[in-house]
């Protein structure tokens, strides 16, 4: 695998949905390897380092206020 | 008979409970318009008549005696084919579940069904609100009622349609990541996203369980409001469901708007290769008639949109893969072929991918919430322009530009969409207003004050 995620080869994508372990075709891997590179492109957007005590989203109790 | 059909919830109530009209002439002058026109715009899957007129009658022999339930007694109402319907098939738009007849009514259905309203059957929708409009699923795709060659949106599409084309006064849709508010604009109707808990979501297909919402579309934002009154409450068998205190929404919309701040957030959409001219002129010109109703509204700068984008596509693609990964790796076929990939990608990201996305959720809604500090509301553009057709879907939602409708998913506010016009080749123009979670209530009211103070909704599609 490369070091970079976001210019996976199709190749490479191939090996790695193998391991997965779910049921593809030839034609899902070619359409989920190029979904797979837009989706990389979206991650560089979120931080990827956080304060060990960084809180996931409490969808649950939303900052505005709100019990549950 | 056309004409009862495109009454609005707020007026048929009214003449039900005076007595100057019959539920079931009603629900018959939309079974005709559907008769008429629902071969070509295909926004039923399901219609239930023979309950819908029995329910009609019943509602007429219980307000006749005096025992007027509310605002929606006799009323008729469609159902995106999410919601599970007791005896009804409720197929979700798939192969996978196309003979699937609940026993249980969806608890925002049984809600309707106890206020009186008519359930007229079950509408069109993208395959497990997802799926894009592909011909490899069981059911026509619905069209859009002002431009038949183009989609209503989706995946609430069957419920835009059948909304604006006059084939019921409210309907249900669902919304994850805009699902209620795509086919509300581009059907020039009025959709709300609820907050985030406020609705329950029991008995509805689940897509990704931190996202899901449920909510109404109606023609107005007043109609919007009396389904809510009927809608919104806590249920304890729903996980996400909020102990909040009841609000009568309608009644709040007769509170004054004037001194209502609103952050206009005009960088996410106007820009090159932004919205179109229409629709940045149609939020300037909605944004005046705000600020003649005395509202105040500035501009205001929100995180980007593709960082909502991102975090939305982190969390909602492995949430929807852990819903959907038994059935998608044993009966694939089963699945419509974009749903399908949408379904599979979730397996490609990570645990850690996907933690580091909710601490994003956090901190994009803390930073939503430090930027609309000293406003009410937010407003925005609720599409980019015309509504899509029919060839060569996009096999991932992230494909184009990023959604409009998406942020406020992420952060779980209520959102409601607002028509504004139309463009210059007909399509349907329309903003968003946002507000604080559980604020639903000044959500609504701003926009009703703005329906009735531009003319939007007096013109219907002609069909």
């Amino acid at each position: 695998m490369s070091a970079s995620k976001s210019d996976m080869s199709l190749d490479e994508f191939r090996a790695w949905a193998g391991r997965v372990g779910i049921a593809l075709t030839e034609e899902d891997i070619v359409e989920l390897h190029k979904g797979y590179l837009g989706m990389m492109k979206l991650a560089a957007r979120i931080p990827q380092d956080w304060a060990w005590e960084a809180e996931a989203a409490h969808v649950f109790a939303p900052p505005g206020g709100g019990r549950r | 008979m056309s004409e009862l059909a495109f009454l609005t919830i707020a007026e048929a109530s009214t003449r039900l409970a005076r007595g100057s009209l019959k539920a079931i002439d009603l629900v018959e002058a939309c079974l005709a318009r559907i008769a008429r026109h629902d071969g070509r715009l295909n926004a039923f899957v399901t219609l239930t008549p023979d309950d819908a007129r029995a329910a009609a009658r019943q509602a007429d022999r219980e307000i006749g005696r005096g025992h007027r339930r509310g605002a929606l007694h006799g009323i008729p109402v469609g159902i995106k084919d999410i919601y599970e319907t007791a005896g009804v098939r409720t197929a979700g738009q798939s192969h996978l579940k196309v003979d699937h007849v609940p026993t249980v009514d969806a608890e925002t259905v049984a809600r309707l069904r106890a206020a009186g309203a008519v359930i007229m059957g079950k509408l069109a929708t993208h395959e497990f609100a997802t799926g894009a409009a592909t011909p490899d699923q069981p059911f026509p795709p619905a069209r859009n009622p002002w431009l038949p060659d183009r989609q209503p949106g989706g995946s609430s599409s069957g419920s835009g349609t059948a909304v604006a084309a006059g084939f019921c006064a409210g309907a249900m849709g669902s919304d994850t990541s805009g699902s209620i508010r795509n086919p509300a604009g581009w059907c020039a109707i009025s959709g709300l996203k609820p907050t985030y808990g406020l609705v329950s979501r029991r008995g509805v297909f689940p897509l990704a369980p931190s996202f899901d919402t449920v909510g109404p579309m109606a023609w107005t934002a007043e109609d919007c409001a009396l389904m809510l009154d009927v809608l919104a409450g806590h249920d304890p068998l729903d996980p996400a469901s909020a102990r909040t205190e009841p609000v009568a929404y309608s009644e709040r919309l007769a509170q004054p708007i004037a001194g209502t701040r609103i952050g206009l957030v005009k960088h996410w959409y106007a820009h090159d290769n932004g919205a179109s001219a229409d629709v940045v002129q149609g939020i300037d010109e909605a944004a005046r008639v705000l600020r003649g109703l005395g509202c105040v509204v500035e501009e205001i700068t929100l995180p980007d949109l593709l960082d909502y984008q991102a975090c939305a596509r982190f969390i909602i693609s492995p949430e929807t893969h852990s819903i959907y990964r038994r059935d998608v790796d044993r009966e694939p076929l089963k699945f419509g072929y974009t749903t399908r990939r949408r379904v599979q990608i979730g397996a490609f990201i990570t645990s850690e991918q996907y933690v580091n996305a909710t601490r994003f959720r956090r901190k994009l809604m803390l930073d939503t919430e430090t930027a609309m500090q000293g406003y009410d509301l937010v407003m925005t553009a609720n599409h980019w322009g015309p509504p899509e057709g029919f060839d060569n879907p996009p096999m991932f939602l992230f494909y184009g530009k990023p959604s409009l409708p998406n942020p406020f998913n992420v952060t779980g506010q209520p959102a409601l969409t607002v028509c504004c016009g139309f463009g210059a080749d007909g399509s349907a123009l329309a903003f968003q207003l946002a507000g604080r979670a559980f604020d639903d209530a000044t959500v609504l009211r701003v926009g009703a004050a703005y329906e009735r103070a531009t003319p939007w909704r007096d013109r219907r599609p002609g069909l």
